[in-house]
């Protein structure tokens, strides 16, 4: 230590003294340069700064303290402790340095001016820490976070692109149904058409008007964008429309009541086709040789039960003889008995009553 | 009264059994069919060479899902009334590639003949009253 040096640690206390002592012991790696000589050479450091460095007192005295900067030191960090220097101002920082050994640290230091008795600039005072492994934990706790951000979003989109495959798997499914039943439906038509007038022309059409009352159901059953109900009365006002297609409207009225009833999906085709017969039955039947009359299609919930009445005031089934509407009616039966529910029909003098009820959530 | 001439109808369906039977009906309701296309490219030819009335175009043809452009491309000339007729109308456009509605399938005979009626009055001029159920109109019909 030169003299010039002695006496300015002397006006600083660190030379020697009670101060000089509990700075110079202290586990906080410190330093001290020299506002007034050029460019700020460090003048003392204690044993934890030289540790912390691993340049012994000699090689870092007379030295600014960027003798510790290396090529990843942040050069922004460096012009703001330089701004902070330079107006003599107080600034907490971290920066990373190098060890003599070459070693990188990450450097935290609190650097503040210390002023004479006249209030002159004459030191500066840096205490410092060695932020190493606080920055390398936060390194690998961001790691962490990306890691799992990243699984987090990987999985998200596999699920994303799982639901989409799955919505156009089905709207494909959709497609391809539709579609078929429009075929079936267009090639019984038009062997319909090559078949002359008779039985097998009106069975034909009549197979076709089943596929039409299944289509139907399959086509409300998709566009109303819930795939797991159906809604009764939409249904049946497109069923009674088609099959009053033909009818003389003042010679046969066809009415219907029906509720807004939703059934699950796995009804929808069963109950479509049975109102389907048990009203075709009765347009086709129950007004034989120009007799008017009136066809009723009744459906209301009944607590768990759908109860649905199909009613006429024509000839009623004893007049029908040896019963050409037995296919449907057949059909009818074996459809309620698929619903887990009872059909019972009645001669109601006029006409044929038939009532129906099925449990709406029977768990099919 | 005066018999206004049978509308004429161009019909873009790539399944042949669905045309047929929709040609044979369109006779039966007294319209007359000017041609049938499968694919994307006789649609437009058949649409430029007979300037139908009314086109009736499903989405998914022979090269894929092009009724699409189809309508666009004969919707382009004034004369022509497009309306879709397909099992999938999630693929139609908010605009509807220019077409005048859709024809849900699967379709009954009835539903064909009320919306034909309904186009019929409509490019004759009537306002644009509640269209008949089965036919679903496009945002500006």
């Amino acid at each position: 230590m030169t003299d010039d040096d002695r006496s300015a640690l002397d006006a600083f206390s660190l030379a020697d003294g009670i101060f000089a002592a509990a700075f110079s012991a202290s586990p906080t790696p410190m330093v001290v340069t020299d506002a007034r000589q050029p460019d700020n050479p460090i003048v003392w450091a204690n044993t934890a700064f030289v540790a912390l460095t691993g340049y012994g007192l000699d090689e870092l005295r007379g030295h600014n303290c960027r003798m510790l900067q290396g090529p990843d030191s942040d050069p922004a960090e460096i012009r703001r402790i330089g701004g902070a220097i330079a107006a003599a101002r107080t600034i907490e920082c971290e920066l990373f340095n190098y060890r003599k050994d070459g070693t990188p640290f990450w450097n935290a230091m609190t650097i503040a001016p210390v002023r004479d008795a006249s209030g002159e600039l004459a030191y500066f005072f840096a205490a410092q820490a060695d932020m190493t492994d606080k920055r390398r934990f936060e390194m690998a706790m961001r790691g962490t976070n990306d890691e799992l951000e990243r699984q987090v979003d990987a999985r998200t989109a596999d699920l994303q692109s799982a639901l989409e495959q799955k919505t156009a798997l089905l709207h494909e499914v959709d497609h391809r149904v539709k579609n078929n039943l429009q075929v079936i439906s267009s090639l019984m038509l038009l062997k319909a058409r090559r078949t002359p007038e008779g039985e097998a022309r009106d069975a034909l059409q009549s197979m076709a008007e089943r596929v039409g009352a299944l289509s139907t159901a399959h086509r409300m059953l998709y566009s109303a964008g819930d795939v797991s109900r159906f809604n009764l009365q939409d249904f049946a006002a497109d069923l009674l429309a088609d099959l009053s297609v033909g009818l003389e409207e003042d010679r046969t009225r066809l009415e219907s009541e029906v509720d807004p009833i939703a059934v699950s999906a796995a009804m929808a085709a069963p109950l479509a086709l049975m109102i389907h017969e048990l009203a075709t039955n009765a347009v086709r039947h129950a007004f034989p040789g120009g007799r008017a009359g009136r066809i009723s299609v009744t459906a209301r919930r009944d607590g768990e039960a759908l109860h649905l009445v199909i009613e006429d005031d024509g000839v009623g089934m004893s007049a029908t003889g040896t019963n050409p509407a037995g296919f449907g009616r057949s059909l009818a039966e074996m459809v309620v008995r698929q619903l887990r529910g009872t059909i019972r029909w009645d001669d109601a003098s006029p006409g044929t009553r038939v009532d129906i009820s099925v449990p709406l959530e029977s768990g099919i | 009264m005066t018999v206004a001439p049978a509308m004429r109808i161009l019909v873009v369906e790539d399944e042949v059994l669905i045309a047929l039977e929709l040609e044979y009906l369109l006779q039966d309701l007294g319209y007359e069919t000017v041609g049938v296309a499968g694919s994307s490219a006789e649609a437009i030819a058949l649409g430029r060479s007979t300037s139908p009335d009314v086109a009736l175009v499903d989405i998914h043809l022979v090269d894929g899902p092009t009724g699409v452009d189809v309508a666009r491309a004969l919707s382009a000339d004034p004369r022509t009334t497009v309306v879709f007729m397909t099992a999938n109308s999630k693929r139609i456009p908010e605009d509807f590639a220019g077409a005048f509605g859709v024809i849900a399938k699967p379709y009954s005979e009835r539903v064909v003949a009320s919306a034909l009626t309904y186009v019929a009055e409509r490019r004759a001029g009537a306002g644009p009253g509640a269209a008949p159920d089965g036919l679903s109109l496009a945002p500006n019909a």
